[in-house]
């Protein structure tokens, strides 16, 4: 029987209580952006979109700062 | 007065104007009553893209609290001074003083060089002490597992 054990998705956002997501904080940010630097649905983390608002504008902040990358394809 | 967080990259040839450009954007914010409740130097980072085909940037973190006019004289000096490859204000809603994320791990990453740079010292000056020290504990080790 080909039937599949998710692990339950949760919020790590609301599961610690964070006030405001930082755009500052690169190690927490780099979780939520797939390998060629897109923004990873929530349908798939399971953040809640409180959280998913907050992560999109951080994200979009840290790249414009060239702290995280908008594309893998950028030149080196 | 209002809070406002901004980040300004430097050009990396630039960077030994930065402390210079830090002190008189604190001065003039300090001119007429406003405040800097946190002020990063992130130093020289490698960019995630490349930007007017530079790598690295001098990037500088402010927390200020200062009046629309002060802000505007800032912004006005970030765009014309060539410097500055690029800046963000945004705006906070209280004075933020704590360490920032990234702050923090660069601290960690230089006590880290430190710590990796002590070992090779003591590994070089005293190679015949760790020679005789080695054996010993390997050979407890055994013995311990042998008991259990």
């Amino acid at each position: 029987m080909a039937r599949f054990f998710r692990r339950r998705k949760f919020c790590k956002f609301t599961a610690e209580g964070v006030k405001q997501i930082d755009y500052k904080d690169l190690d927490t940010l780099k979780a939520y952006v797939s390998e060629t630097g897109k923004i990873v649905p929530s349908r798939i983390t399971g953040t809640k979109a409180k959280y998913q608002r907050q992560l999109a504008t951080a994200i979009k902040r840290a790249r414009y700062l060239a702290l995280l990358p908008y594309t893998d394809a950028h030149k080196r | 007065m209002r809070h406002y967080e901004i980040v300004f990259l430097v050009h990396p040839d630039q960077s030994e104007q930065v402390p210079a450009m830090i002190e008189r954007y604190t001065a003039s914010i300090e001119k007429d009553g406003g405040q800097v409740h946190r002020l990063e130097d992130w130093g020289r980072r490698q960019m995630a893209y490349s930007i007017n085909k530079i790598h690295k940037a001098h990037y500088v973190l402010m927390n200020v609290e200062c009046t629309l006019e002060a802000l505007e004289e800032l912004t006005t000096n970030f765009r014309y001074n060539d410097a500055v490859l690029r800046n963000m204000v945004v705006s906070m809603n209280e004075a933020v003083t704590g360490e920032s994320p990234i702050a923090k791990s660069e601290k960690e990453s230089r006590d880290r060089k430190k710590v990796s740079d002590r070992p090779r010292r003591e590994r070089t000056e005293a190679p015949a002490e760790a020679a005789t020290e080695a054996p010993a504990p390997a050979a407890e080790k055994p013995a311990a597992e042998g008991e259990e």
